[in-house]
């Protein structure tokens, strides 16, 4: 299974991935960086921060402009790639496998994935 | 409706990526910013900017008019000459800045931005008062190429053309055989020329300026990097840096204004006075001291109190942090070497206020 079977993504642009143990990953989808551009700047949240479904949790910036990053469902942050935000142009050539953002904890309930989308039916949305 | 220039299908074919920019359908980037600024600095880049306004003033009163209407002393200005000029209001605000081209006795060009091609007319007609001119907004005839970077003149030199021009002169010439009015001026900092054609022939010029340029490593540049060169430059942009409620002075243009012109124009007085006895804001430089990104309309702290905001910033791709331009209250305490700190996402981060421009024009390449 590639990693774009794996993910659901919203409407804005986030994708997760279930990770089994209530633990999820998130980042961002390649439409979403192919539309930023040169990514030039990232901002992670803390490990143990807590934010509700759709909260702004991070912030990146490409040449011309900086965007929020909204989190797809709640959760607490249990880590961050710190790998990243002191090289935030790696997103640019991957942002799945290496290009994850943070993992959480799942803190909110199951039907906050109800609006997410399966890969396929997010780019067929985006067309 | 979103205009469209004469080689908006050559952007598209390109794989462009299009924005909407003062009402037109223009390239932001082809592959990326990063990469199309570097290009520049090293070779050489073409950009489309047929997006700009072109109004030829004509007729007996031509240069009193537009010295009427600038604070530059046009009856300084040589035939085949350019002159960088600031259209001012009553209040020495700005309603534009522009190049003045003297194109022969009584002949001028005056080219504009794009976004700002209505105030200007508008404008320009308005102090037309007893002035025999004539004022020929011809901008939907003629495209704009510009061939900017220290290979630029090596491109047009293969092409067939004469390139013994001086830095802000303007001449008629041939471009691989076609008639084109070819000035050394341009918006990144770097050498360059702007080639002035018919629309007509403009896609032509455009595949012939691609086809010379690949021994050069020539690539289309988008308006993307054009922000940014013009940024590390320290160049103004009109509606960021300038607008109506700003004078040359604030916007530290006043090494463009003579200082003994006898002709009256508007603005005058408050621009004299402002040039002898200081003004209350500036325009100042900023290297950003951590990894964050100032940017347009963030707010500029010093001592803990608010002294102004950032007009443009963002990365430089040539220094490798970055920078911004910020108008700031003219306090003595902040000079060259001074910390301030910009607000960002509800947190100050520390600036160092520094020259400008960012990045000091390069000559161009000896041959």
């Amino acid at each position: 299974m590639s990693f774009t079977e794996k993910i659901l993504c919203s409407k804005s642009h986030e994708y997760l991935l279930d990770n089994g143990d209530n633990t999820y990953t998130i980042g961002l989808t390649d439409y979403a960086i192919e539309q930023l551009g040169d990514i030039v700047f990232l901002e992670l949240p803390e490990v143990g921060q807590e934010f509700s479904k759709g909260d702004t949790f991070a912030t990146i910036e490409s040449v011309k402009a900086a965007s929020e990053i909204y989190l797809p469902i709640s959760g607490k942050i249990i880590e961050i790639n710190e790998e990243l935000t002191d090289a935030p142009e790696k997103l640019n050539e991957d942002c799945y496998e290496q290009g994850w953002l943070v993992k959480i904890e799942a803190t909110g309930d199951e039907s906050e994935q109800n609006d997410l989308m399966e890969y396929e039916d997010y780019k067929e949305e985006l067309e | 409706m979103t205009k469209e220039t004469y080689l908006h299908d050559k952007h598209i074919k390109l794989g462009a990526k299009m924005v909407d920019f003062a009402g037109w359908h223009m390239p932001v980037q082809y592959t990326s910013i990063i990469e199309e600024h570097k290009t520049v600095r090293e070779n050489v880049g073409l950009f489309d900017v047929s997006h700009m306004g072109e109004v030829f003033v004509s007729g007996k009163d031509s240069l009193d008019y537009l010295n009427s209407i600038v604070p530059q002393d046009i009856t300084k200005l040589n035939f085949g000459k350019a002159v960088y000029c600031q259209l001012t209001n009553k209040n020495g605000g700005l309603i534009d800045d522009l190049i003045i081209y003297k194109l022969g006795i009584n002949d001028y060009l005056v080219i504009c931005n794009a976004s700002r091609i209505d105030e200007d007319l508008n404008w320009m007609v308005r102090n037309k008062r007893g002035f025999d001119v004539k004022i020929d907004n011809q901008s939907h005839n003629y495209s704009l190429l510009a061939v900017q970077g220290p290979k630029a003149e090596l491109v047009l030199k293969d092409m067939g053309y004469d390139t013994n021009q001086e830095s802000f002169s303007i001449k008629a010439g041939t471009v691989c055989e076609m008639k084109v009015l070819v000035s050394r001026t341009g918006y990144t900092g770097e050498d360059g020329f702007e080639i002035l054609v018919e629309n007509e022939h403009s896609e032509v010029l455009w595949d012939k300026i691609l086809e010379y340029g690949k021994n050069y490593n020539i690539k289309p540049i988008g308006l993307g990097a054009r922000d940014t060169l013009r940024l590390e430059a320290a160049l103004h942009l009109y509606g960021n840096d300038l607008d109506e409620n700003t004078t040359p002075v604030e916007a530290g243009l006043s090494w463009s204004i003579p200082k003994e012109k006898q002709a009256d124009y508007n603005g005058k007085d408050v621009i004299l006075n402002q040039i002898q006895n200081g003004v209350e804001k500036r325009l100042i430089g900023l290297k950003m001291l951590d990894k964050s990104i100032a940017r347009h309309e963030y707010d500029v702290y010093f001592e803990g109190e608010k002294i102004g905001t950032v007009t443009s910033g963002g990365p430089s791709p040539i220094l490798g942090y970055n920078i911004a331009m910020a108008y700031v209250k003219n306090i003595k305490n902040i000079c060259i070497g001074s910390t301030v700190q910009v607000m960002i996402r509800e947190k100050l981060h520390d600036a160092e206020v520094v020259k400008r421009p960012f990045v000091q024009k390069r000559n161009k390449i000896k041959m």
